[in-house]
């Protein structure tokens, strides 16, 4: 049994809120964007998460202790387009348009992706809490040792 | 078994339920995830009696009763920020009691030399 063990499963969570705050920042970033080097707009990416066996596939995993089957880490399993259609828009004098004028935007609403955004700053900071209390447990576990 | 050895559970236990709440925690948005636990009073009762023999394996189980989302996940904020603080405290207590002991065998073999 180790609380370092702990702070990994908490890590795991930082980093997959992080790359969460990412995708929805290029998708906010490219809520106008009609051009991309697949050709047309651009594609609302979502992510899926997932639960994940803490130290899999790791050296640390080989040692891992039966804990671990219950205790779980997060990762990101798969970063999946959204499959909604692009928005068209009648801007005859947009280089991008077609032949009728319409021009495909991409199907983004920044409102839903600034409230998705704050989730991921929240759960974010909630696994910083879970971290700092682990911290303290482990440095009180070292006062055993002095006097 | 000795004060020390059940102190040693103790503190075992609270490591382990810890990591139970950190793995929670860590899944808060991941669809599907179910809340797990430990009882902690019980599994404390079976430590001591099976006298530090075997090693520990406390039995987790998904706690019943919480209100699940949509996407099936059941992780309650409320509930395991109370359980983080109740845990880090009772670890504290844990490690407080450890170090007294350690403080008295050390007063015995000074006193007695």
């Amino acid at each position: 049994m180790n609380l370092l063990g702990v702070l990994e499963i908490s890590g795991s969570a930082l980093t997959a809120e992080r790359q969460r705050a990412e995708v929805l920042a290029s998708n906010l970033a490219n809520a106008q964007t009609t051009r991309t080097a697949k050709g047309g707009p651009y594609q609302r990416q979502m992510v899926v998460f997932g639960a994940r066996e803490a130290g899999q596939g790791r050296f640390a995993g080989v040692l891992s202790d039966f804990t671990d089957r219950y205790a779980q880490g997060v990762a990101v399993k798969r970063v999946v387009p959204d499959p909604t259609p692009p928005v068209q828009r009648y801007e005859p004098e947009h280089p991008d348009a077609d032949s009728q004028g319409y021009v495909a935007y991409p199907a983004i609403n920044p409102i839903e992706e600034m409230v998705n955004l704050m989730g991921a700053a929240r759960s974010y900071e909630l696994n910083v809490a879970a971290v700092q209390a682990t911290k303290n447990m482990i440095s009180e576990s070292l006062e055993i040792l002095g006097q | 078994m000795s004060r020390m050895e059940q102190l040693s559970e103790y503190l075992d236990l609270a490591a382990f339920r810890q990591k139970l709440i950190a793995s929670n925690l860590a899944n808060i948005d991941t669809p599907g995830y179910r809340t797990r636990d430990i009882d902690f009073q019980s599994e404390m009762r079976r430590a001591q009696s099976r006298l530090g023999q075997e090693a520990l394996s406390p039995r987790v189980y998904e706690v019943p009763g919480l209100i699940e989302r949509p996407d099936g996940n059941n992780v309650n904020l409320d509930r395991e920020g109370m359980l983080l603080a109740r845990t880090q405290l009772q670890f504290r207590l844990g490690v407080e009691l450890l170090r007294q002991e350690f403080q008295r065998i050390s007063a015995a073999v000074k006193e007695g030399s």
